[in-house]
Parts: structure tokens; sequence; C-alpha cells
């Protein structure tokens, strides 16, 4: 018995830690309406990117049709979604399956 | 405070109004970007949508306060760093409205380059498509002349 309460301590610890661990993206989808100038302002704002960083996510939303803006703790990344679709653009959360 | 004047022509921007008015009451109860939360449970999900519904309404009544009783005497609208984000995403709401409401006839290549041949429209499509390119304008002009002192990081 006690080595079984052991082990289950074990397997519960590790479970704990892979919950904490896991990762979410935060990714910003194209849209034809938003101008290049508008969606750099707010990665600036929302996320403060420098002018390079922000142009550069920018202009993969554009040409790719979505970029991941930020990956992290699912309450931050739940936070930046709200923070980017008040400023009316489509971002959505997605699990970090990379991790 | 940093304010930038614009004067606009109140001919051209009036007729405008009508159809900016209509869009407000149009995105009253609805989002202008509805957004996919499909990892939210339905209480979160709920207040979330209610949450940026109220701040889209709040941007929505700024920019309609340009258009007072000055506006209507000297043409004259005024930004600074009180009414500069909320008109801007206010902007934005409006013509994401009018994308999805009047300028269905338009491609999204179109909207986006606007190489569009305005003789050649309806007058509604017209009228829809020349207040997307005013609150676009609306938009260049707070981003650009406003710094990051007042909208930036």
């Amino acid at each position: 018995m006690p080595e079984s309460r052991s082990h289950t301590r074990t397997e519960t610890h590790a479970s704990t830690e892979l919950q904490v661990e896991h990762s979410w993206r935060v990714v910003v989808l194209n849209d034809p309406v938003n101008l290049m100038s508008y969606v750099v302002m707010v990665f600036k704002k929302v996320l403060g990117f420098d002018e390079a960083k922000a142009r550069k996510h920018m202009l993969e939303v554009h040409e790719q049709g979505r970029s991941v803006v930020w990956v992290g703790l699912r309450e931050t990344a739940e936070a930046h979604v709200f923070s980017l679709q008040q400023w009316h653009l489509t971002a959505v959360l997605e699990p970090d399956e990379a991790r | 405070m940093k304010r930038v004047e614009v004067k606009l022509s109140l001919p051209v921007v009036a007729p405008l109004l009508d159809v900016i008015r209509e869009l407000s009451t149009e995105l009253d109860k609805t989002l202008a970007a509805p957004q996919a939360l499909h990892d939210l449970d339905q209480d979160f999900r709920g207040a979330w949508i209610g949450e940026l519904l109220e701040g889209q309404n709040q941007d929505q009544r700024s920019l309609l306060s340009l258009f007072d009783a000055k506006f209507f005497t000297e043409g004259v609208v005024a930004f600074d760093e009180t009414n500069a984000e909320p008109i801007v995403r206010a902007c934005t709401a409006f013509r994401l409205q009018l994308r999805e409401r009047r300028l269905k006839a338009l491609s999204d290549e179109a909207l986006e380059t606007g190489d569009i041949d305005m003789a050649g429209l309806d007058e509604p499509v017209r009228k829809a498509f020349t207040c997307y390119l005013f609150l676009a304008t609306i938009q260049e002009l707070i981003i650009q002349h406003l710094d990051s002192s007042i909208i930036g990081p």
C-alpha cells in the first residue's frame, strides 16, 4: 500500500506539471479591411512591439493570412486576444502544440 | 495637449453621416468583427462579447460626437488624446460593417487596393464606398499626426 500511494502522488505531480507548462498561442488572422498602418499601431499598442517587430507580424498576417503574435500562459493569452478584438482584429486562441 | 483640427467639406461629408448613423444602429447589438470564441465556456463567452459590444458602442458615440454644431457651422472636427483611440476603433468597426452589408459587390482585392471605378458604381454602393474611404482617411490622419504620446505603446 505505501508503495502504491507513493506512485499515485508521483503521477499527480507529473500531471500538474504538464498542465502548468501547457501554453497558448494568440493568432491574428488577415482581413481585407484593416489598414496596414492600423494593424502596426495595434500590435505596438496592445503587445508592446517595436516598429520593426510590429511590421514583421503585420506583413505575415497580410501575406500568409495569419501570424502567431504571442505564446504563453492562457490567462495572459486571453487578455491579449480580448484587447486585439477590442481593436476589431480577428484574433483567436490556440493551444500551442509545439511545446 | 496635442490636438489636430481638420476642416472637412460639408457638402461632401454631411451625406455620409446618414450612412454612419445607420451603421451605428446596425452595430448596436452586433460585433463588427464576429470572433471565434470556441475555447471559452458559455457564461464567460457571453460576458466577453457583452464587454466588447459595450466598448464598441462607446467608441461609436465618440466618433458621432465629432459631428456636432461646430462641425455644421465651421466644418471642423478635432482629434486629441481623449478621442483619438475610440475614433480610430470606431472607424474600423464602421468599415467592417460597410464591407459586410453594403460593399459585397466589390471584391476584397478591390477594397484593399482601392482600385475601383467610382463612376461605374450604383449610387448606394458609391456612397458606401465614399464613406469607407472617408473613414480610412480619418484613421490615417490620426495615426500619422498624433504621435505615440497619444496613440501608441
